[in-house]
């Protein structure tokens, strides 16, 4: 684990991602106790006040800290994201790997099918999924997981695939190893590669779609202090408080680019070939 | 490219088409526990429950709903819009028209500045152009389109005033104004399509440029610029068909974002207002339509795309 | 005279992250007009690098440290890049291993001939299609102007390579480089295009470098041989000498590991009871489907009788079916027909029991795929252990038999050369204790010398334990060193099973002529 943490900071890319995702990490663990203001405490007086001493990154509409909803607002944004991503992942992989083993028609029939329901944007699925299920933070992380399983299912059933066709595989079975053992320790270890980072960049696009579905309404409600609720708030006040803006676009730009960061340096990391 | 694979891939897009009816039937009518409960909301009377129920055929088994409405579908018929008790369908299709027109637009500024600027950044791969060229593309795939919509309308339309914030005008009444309110809903959709298309233009690139037939061709004694344009583009450009068409799918989901933010008429706009006023044929209809584009625009694109690269034997 | 290459004290370093590496050390090389000059040497030998550096071709990381590289009067390093284009192709040629790979698939056969042609003889259009007819012709390719029209992957590798050689030689040029031409064919076409080099040499009188690692092959091309070890000239002698009488000890060690049929590795006999007994084995890959037909079967029907402790030889081209007929033994492709082994009917996948599992073990082709690269090698060889019975702590003896050190255990297959993952493969082979092993062409990717270091090992470990194999190759001269049967495999079907001194008889089939008059014994 070490070794790997070693490798990935070799990299620049690697580097900046893992420093991005830990700062993103403490956000979300100590933001609340870390931010100057309660994000709801609301004051009057200050309302749209620039960034300065008082508030680092500026007040907004009701004079709530900016820099204080940033920082309690990465636990409803990101974390949940995560979720997604995972559960998405998980349901994607058992279709995946399951498709593969089974081979044939069977696999074909499966996938011509999964192909078809990729045809349904990911936005707008997580649109009618959530419309039926209802508004909330709960429901759009379901809606974010159904929405990815399907491309999941491909990336996964591509890597099994190709690592059952290697003569490990075929050495394996030669032997009469039973398939349990095939599966989990022969064909596994060498398809999470692929799996650990497809899902690491695709927790970026989760984060953009779970920031999305609460700029829509449809996701997080206030008022909680989601960062896409902060930007479909701000929007009004754009002129007197452009802050308000950009400071949680911000933050949803670099969280996006952490993970997409730390998914191409672990694509190199987890290349075992890569010695250098 | 025989014409048996040309059947086979029209019935593969047949089979997608009601693959996705289904899901979104399901997803629409099937799956609330009481359809009607949550379409007329909390307050409804039961009498307008019942009442709405029977219209919607509430009652019948699974298959039978679905099957009525499929049918109609078939015939062009995409029900009645509960919102505005007009037929769903060419309301629909008019909006769709508008929402082509942007995708279309988007698609073809990405191909002008996409394509090339990938090559570029592979010919001078590890100089400046490339550094910059590859940072321009991560930061386009990590910003949400909301986010880029409403930086651009607060730079371009509320600080410097060059364009409208939102709304729109058919071009085909007022060239002009129509294509000034095009502007920067096309330009917010063609960022993160851009992103994404130069970079996998610029990997496509490389990979070619590795490959041993460009050496060979330069060990031929070949002119650098021959050795470019001959061989090394023609194979290149090859899988930028591939490449926008997928990328259609995403124009689709981010067109609902963007038609919010700026009050385009289109498909996105009109599902989102199908959505939040919970009118159930038009979310079928608008959905269905979407997907169904999706659909037909992978197949076209498949087909153009074993026409031109001729290794691909399909019998 | 001038010569028409000149290498003198040539030193070539590449830049790594562990500081500069020296691959090759003041070559110093001459090939007179119309002279063929074979450069041979095993992977890591340099023989690439210097191909490219004569080109100018070289990586970002190389250092040209010291001496000179002329093309007749030209100095090649002072050229720019203009005078450059100018010499490729015109003046310099060359003819790379993969004609596969080295042809523009999007481009027509005619198109990438006549390129050079207008480049380098100042042709219009239409007088380099007449051309290009005329050489493709030439080079003995039926139908030239039809193919012309074609696409790379219309036709086939034997075609290809034609068609690479005749654009080299149409441009005219005083040297050719062959970089490994006939490797990715198979034996009987590459033969045939030596035999068309050789004419061609004759009747243009072009120079030739001829790069390979098959020491054999390159005395049949060549008039003089140098040997490349390491980076190092070893040696340099006319073809005729270096295998008769070779001078410096790498030369000599090369020599001997090259196979030669009549110096015979094996002498004992099999012992009489037949061990397996395969019959009407025929293995069908992909069925049809709604719009297209099944593909032909791998194997049409075949059988083969292995005897206890017996080496049965298999030999084939690609498309054989050998390789099916391995699968199809040890369970990894569907078959019909009936196995018998030890008194036990197998007609399936699934008669295969433990004991059949144990007792035939098949060892694979690429040491690179068949170890997984996430177990280190202890776990790799405590399987076998853990199947049929066997302590954990017989891993060291393991590898002693292999002749690697124990400490290996704890390694993981990247670190290991691929001699090494290949014994690593072997020791997990004979951890079970087979009756009978199959070697499916298990030393085709290792260099000659670490191929007669492996065979040199099996033959110990059969002496040890008794066990049988069944030895699949293309290299005739190999297979029959070693076995006491051999049979000999076309399209599915075999044409001939004899035994190993039999070979040079009257009666063997046509095709077995032609694989032996495509593999002579080099003379020395």
């Amino acid at each position: 684990m070490t070794e790997l943490l070693i490798r990935l900071l070799r990299r620049p890319q690697g580097f900046v991602g893992v420093v991005l995702l830990a700062l993103i990490v403490a956000a979300c663990l100590f933001g609340p106790a870390l931010a100057p203001y309660a994000p709801e405490k609301i004051d009057f007086l200050g309302r749209f006040r620039a960034p300065g001493w008082q508030n680092w990154l500026g007040a907004d509409q009701f004079g709530r800290d900016v820099l204080s909803r940033l920082m309690v607002g990465a636990r409803s944004t990101v974390p949940l994201a995560v979720i997604a991503t995972f559960a998405g992942s998980a349901a994607g992989a058992i279709i995946g790997v399951g498709s593969a083993y089974l081979g044939g028609r069977t696999d074909e029939a499966i996938m011509r099918t999964n192909d078809a329901v990729m045809a349904i944007p990911g936005l707008l699925m997580a649109l009618l999924l959530v419309s039926t299920l209802g508004n909330g933070s709960g429901n759009a992380v379901i809606a974010i997981a159904v929405a990815f399983a399907p491309g999941m299912a491909r990336v996964t059933r591509s890597a099994a695939l190709n690592v059952r066709n290697q003569d490990y595989v075929k050495a394996a079975i030669a032997r009469g190893e039973g398939a349990p053992w095939i599966i989990f320790r022969e064909m596994l270890p060498n398809v999470m590669a692929p799996i650990v980072i497809e899902s690491t960049i695709r927790v970026s696009f989760a984060v953009m779609l779970f920031a999305t579905l609460s700029f829509l309404g449809v996701g997080a409600q206030p008022p909680a202090s989601e960062w896409g609720l902060m930007v479909a708030d701000a929007r009004q006040y754009m002129h007197q408080a452009p802050w308000g803006l950009i400071a949680p676009s911000a933050a949803i730009a670099l969280t996006a680019i952490a993970f997409n960061l730390v998914g191409d340096g672990l694509r190199d990391a987890l290349n075992p070939k890569d010695e250098r | 490219m025989s014409l048996a694979w040309f059947v086979r891939r029209l019935m593969l897009m047949v089979y997608t088409v009601i693959v996705v009816s289904i899901l979104v039937f399901a997803i629409t009518q099937i799956l609330p526990a009481d359809a009607a409960q949550s379409l007329l909301g909390e307050n409804a009377t039961p009498e307008a429950l019942s009442a709405l129920r029977s219209k919607l055929g509430l009652g019948d088994p699974t298959w039978l709903q679905y099957a009525r409405w499929a049918g109609h579908v078939f015939t062009g018929d995409f029900g009645i819009s509960m919102r505005t008790s007009l037929p769903v369908g060419p309301e629909m299709l008019m909006a769709l028209s508008r929402s082509l027109l942007l995708a279309v637009s988007a698609i073809l500024v990405t191909l002008a500045v996409a394509v090339p600027l990938g090559v570029v950044a592979a010919l001078r791969q590890g100089r400046l152009t490339d550094t910059g060229v590859s940072l321009i593309a991560y930061l386009g795939v990590s910003l949400p389109e909301f986010v880029t919509a409403t930086l651009f309308a607060l730079l371009l339309a509320d600080t410097l005033h060059w364009l409208p914030a939102t709304g729109y005008v058919s071009p085909l009444e007022n060239f002009g104004d129509g294509i000034r309110h095009l502007v920067l809903p096309v330009l917010t959709v063609s960022v993160i399509l851009v992103a994404h298309v130069m970079r996998m233009m610029r990997s496509e690139t490389l990979d070619v440029l590795k490959s041993d037939y460009i050496r060979a061709a330069r060990l031929k004694g070949l002119p650098e610029r021959t050795v470019l344009f001959r061989h090394a583009l023609r194979n290149a450009l090859l899988p930028v068909v591939t490449i926008i068409a997928l990328d259609v799918g995403y124009l689709l989901g981010g067109i609902i974002v963007i038609e919010e933010i700026f009050a385009i008429p289109g498909i996105g706009r009109a599902l989102m207002v199908a959505i939040t006023t919970r009118d159930l044929p038009s979310i079928q209809a608008g959905a269905l339509i979407m997907a169904a584009t999706y659909a037909v625009t992978n197949t076209f694109a498949d087909m153009a795309y074993a026409f031109l690269d001729r290794r691909i034997r399909y019998d | 005279m001038t010569s028409a290459l000149s290498i003198q004290d040539y030193t070539l370093d590449y830049v790594t992250s562990a500081g500069p590496v020296r691959v090759l050390h003041d070559i110093s090389l001459q090939i007179g007009p119309g002279e063929v000059l074979g450069l041979v040497g095993e992977s890591g030998s340099g023989k690439s690098s210097l191909a490219w550096a004569l080109m100018r071709h070289l990586p970002g990381n190389a250092r040209e440290v010291a001496g000179s590289l002329r093309l007749g009067d030209i100095d090649l390093q002072r050229l720019s890049p203009r005078e450059l284009t100018r010499i490729r192709g015109r003046r310099l040629g060359m003819v790379f291993q993969d004609p596969s790979t080295s042809l523009n698939p999007t481009l027509t056969i005619g198109r990438q001939i006549t390129e050079a042609l207008i480049q380098h003889r100042g042709l219009k259009q239409r007088d380099a299609d007449a051309l290009a007819i005329d050489l493709l012709g030439h080079v003995d390719l039926n139908n030239p102007a039809a193919i012309m029209r074609r696409y790379p992957h219309e036709i086939s590798g034997g075609e290809k390579q034609r068609v690479v050689i005749a654009t080299a030689f149409g441009c005219q040029p005083d040297v050719i480089l062959f970089d490994e031409p006939t490797t990715a064919l198979d034996v009987i076409t590459g033969a045939r295009i030596l035999e068309l080099f050789a004419r061609l040499r004759r009747e243009t009188g072009v120079a030739a470098l001829y790069i390979s690692h098959d020491l054999a092959l390159v005395t049949r091309v060549a008039d003089r041989v140098a040997v490349l070890e390491r980076g190092r000239l070893v040696e340099q002698a006319p073809a005729a000498d270096i295998f008769r009488a070779p001078r410096h000890a790498n030369t000599r060690a090369l020599v001997d590991a090259v196979p030669r049929p009549e110096r015979r590795l094996v002498h004992d006999k099999p012992r009489d009871q037949v061990l397996l007994a395969a019959s009407e084995i025929e293995v069908q890959y992909g069925s049809g489907g709604l719009f297209r037909d099944a593909p032909p079967p791998a194997t049409k029907k075949i059988g083969l009788e292995i005897r206890g402790g017996e080496i049965l030889g298999l030999v084939g081209e690609s498309g054989s079916g050998k390789s099916s007929m391995a699968r199809a033994l040890t369970g990894l492709a569907r078959f019909s027909g009936k196995i018998s082994f030890d008194e036990h009917e197998i007609r399936g996948m699934r008669d295969m029991n433990a004991a059949y599992r144990r007792d035939v073990q098949i060892i694979f082709q690429h040491p690179d795929s068949s170890l997984n690269p996430r177990h280190r090698i202890d776990e790799i060889l405590s399987r076998p252990l853990k199947l049929y019975g066997g302590q954990l702590g017989d891993i060291p003896s393991l590898l002693d038999q292999v002749r690697l050190p124990a400490s290996y255990a704890n390694r993981w297959p990247h670190q290991l050369s691929g001699g090494e993952k290949q014994r690593i493969a072997i020791a997990r082979a004979f951890a079970a204790r087979p009756k009978l092993v199959i070697c499916d062409e298990i030393t085709a990717p290792l260099d000659v010398s670490v191929q007669a270091q492996i065979v040199e090992l099996l033959l110990a470990l059969r002496e040890e334990t008794g066990t049988a194999f069944l030895f699949i190759t293309h290299d005739l001269n190999l297979i029959r060193q070693i076995a006491h049967r051999i049979a000999v495999m076309r399209r599915g079907e075999m044409v001939d099973l004899l035994p190993a001194e039999d070979f040079d008889a009257d009666h063997v089939h046509p095709y077995t002529r032609e694989l032996m008059a495509a593999s002579p014994v080099p003379v020395g």
